[in-house]
């Protein structure tokens, strides 16, 4: 089987030669081909250049564009920092007065740089990979955005106490959001992974949830042209699974490393599509033994869900994470055959 | 159970649902009798403490804390308005300088330090976002405050208060000012507090007036008034 096939049997619930597997892998290809960072996020060529050795060298199958999230806080004029050994980060986020929101302005999506970079590496990985291997998209929730554009705090103050400075940026976010995804759709990717933060308990009051994030999600997903992944962002998210159950277009769940799947096989029923848990930004303080133990005991737990992929949560694969530990959890999964 | 503490309960109820005009009216009810400084005193801090516990224990969100700030905050303008129209209920404490380090604009916890420390009573001298190592100990020389707070997110920013440690080696001022470092970065990397020349950390804001009487008692120790 291919890549893309055993991806879309997990979706299916239909039978494989081996379990599915990925690992967020996108820093990682820096390193494989020893390409420095401020060109690895910068130049789309560069970029598929270390996607490839990641193919070759780690068969994941799935493979991922740019987790660069501050890039699209940059074309709205936030200020990034490239950072040794990891992806670039937010330096300044563009608006410190929130009076002044009316000067966030959409960037041209067309041409702006970060965009640009986005989008051709997403037409770049997908016209490589032609479909044997699918090309998982990166983006900023739109609702997370905000807090890159105008910093945790302003964003938080505005949810809470702001009802119409809110909608404004919605409805902002929301143009911007359907454009892109869109075009990342129209470029080839197969899905689109989202962490999700603004949208858990865990940040916010589960009312700002029901009233005002849910409803600016469904508005947003029912207009694009693929799938959505929906990933913890960083928070555990079995137990509220049930509030995005709903949602139009998500294929599936991105777990947190802390969370049970047993306890989101209950929210969510049998069919979703769940991934992760293995703690992908630990992976370089561990030894490749232990993280293939680790992998073992989640293989072991999801043994006969038919609707499940190996992946690793949270954040990129650490950079000093050892090659061992990747291409053990490769051999892992030829051990775990038909699922 | 007591009136206070009944108090206590219910602004802990409020806040925890996010109802800042409530918990307003709450203290505003409590202070009429008395004093917004004794509200403060009563209430809420010991309400704040209590948040702080469920904090730590991650039974909050990040919203509920930023709440139990606001209504703090809204106290503090509060006491200091009442402080003008009674000629001066001052701060107890301190005082004491904070900001985020230079190139660190990152200032949520650094805004809900400054405020948790001022509403236990902290005379805070809050330097903002950007600060550089001799802002800060200008600043702590300038007022006579034995802390220094620094607060940085990312790891590369973090090494930046190592230059405020270098400072106050040179100025020979170690020992009397007491550095505390805080922020995202040093809960992943813990061990980065020492690295960077920090006296102390907290794990989280509400932590910080605990940290603060802690790293003033030291100063004060080894080198007394």
């Amino acid at each position: 089987m291919t890549s893309m096939e055993r991806v879309v049997a997990a979706l299916q619930g239909t039978k494989t030669d081996r379990r599915a597997f990925t690992m967020t892998l996108s820093l990682y290809g820096a390193k494989l081909t020893g390409c420095p960072l401020t060109e690895y996020y910068t130049v789309p060529e560069k970029y598929l250049e270390g996607q490839i050795a990641v193919a070759e060298k780690c068969r994941p199958d799935i493979i991922f564009t740019p987790f660069a999230l501050a890039l699209e806080a940059q074309a709205f004029g936030s200020e990034i920092v490239f950072i040794p050994h990891d992806a670039p980060n937010v330096r300044k986020p563009f608006l410190r007065n929130l009076n002044d929101i009316d000067k966030i302005k959409l960037p041209d999506i067309e041409h702006d740089k970060s965009f640009l970079y986005i989008r051709t590496t997403s037409q770049l990985l997908a016209d490589h990979f032609k479909g044997k291997v699918p090309i998982c998209g990166v983006l900023t929730s739109p609702m997370d955005l905000p807090a890159i554009i105008m910093g945790v705090d302003g964003w938080l103050e505005l949810l809470l106490f702001d009802r119409k400075k809110t909608a404004t940026i919605i409805s902002l976010m929301s143009e911007y959001f359907i454009s892109m995804a869109n075009s990342l759709f129209h470029s080839g990717i197969n899905f689109l992974a989202m962490p999700m933060m603004f949208t858990n308990p865990h940040l916010v009051f589960e009312k700002t949830i029901t009233d005002t994030v849910v409803p600016a999600l469904a508005d947003m997903f029912r207009q694009l042209k693929g799938p959505i992944v929906f990933h913890h962002g960083g928070n555990p998210l079995a137990e509220y699974l049930q509030h995005y159950q709903s949602l139009p277009n998500v294929g599936g769940f991105v777990l947190d490393p802390h969370d049970s799947f047993t306890e989101a096989r209950k929210n969510v029923g049998e069919n979703r599509l769940l991934l992760g848990n293995l703690d992908g930004p630990s992976l370089g303080k561990i030894s490749p033994s232990r993280s293939i133990e680790k992998a073992r005991k989640i293989l072991d737990n999801r043994r006969g869900d038919k609707h499940f992929i190996f992946a690793t949560s949270a954040a990129d694969v650490a950079w000093d994470t050892p090659m061992e530990t990747i291409t053990g959890i490769y051999e892992l999964m030829q051990q775990y055959g038909e699922s | 159970m007591t009136n206070v503490e009944q108090t206590r309960m219910t602004l802990i109820d409020v806040i925890l649902k996010g109802e800042r005009e409530q918990a307003n009216t709450l203290l505003d009810n409590y202070a009429a009798s008395c004093s917004y400084r004794v509200a403060m005193n009563d209430i809420l801090e010991p309400v704040l403490e209590q948040i702080g516990n469920m904090w730590a224990e991650e039974s909050i969100s990040l919203a509920q804390g930023y709440v139990a700030g606001k209504v703090s905050e809204d106290m503090l303008l509060k006491i200091f308005n009442e402080g003008i129209n009674t000629a001066g209920i001052q701060p107890e404490k301190g005082p004491v300088v904070v900001g985020n380090i230079e190139d660190d604009y990152h200032s949520l916890g650094r805004k809900l330090v400054s405020v948790f420390l001022q509403s236990a009573g902290w005379k805070v001298f809050d330097l903002g976002n950007d600060v550089t190592a001799g802002e800060f100990v200008d600043k702590a020389v300038e007022t006579g405050a034995r802390i220094i707070g620094v607060s940085a997110m990312m790891y590369t920013t973090a090494q930046n208060i190592g230059k405020v440690r270098d400072e106050l080696v040179r100025r020979k001022l170690s020992g009397r000012i007491q550095l505390a470092v805080g922020g995202a970065v040093f809960k992943i990397r813990p061990e980065l507090a020492r690295e960077v020349g920090g006296d102390g950390t907290a794990s989280s804001c509400f932590k910080a007036p605990g940290l603060f009487e802690e790293l003033w008692e030291k100063s004060l120790k080894e080198v007394p008034l």
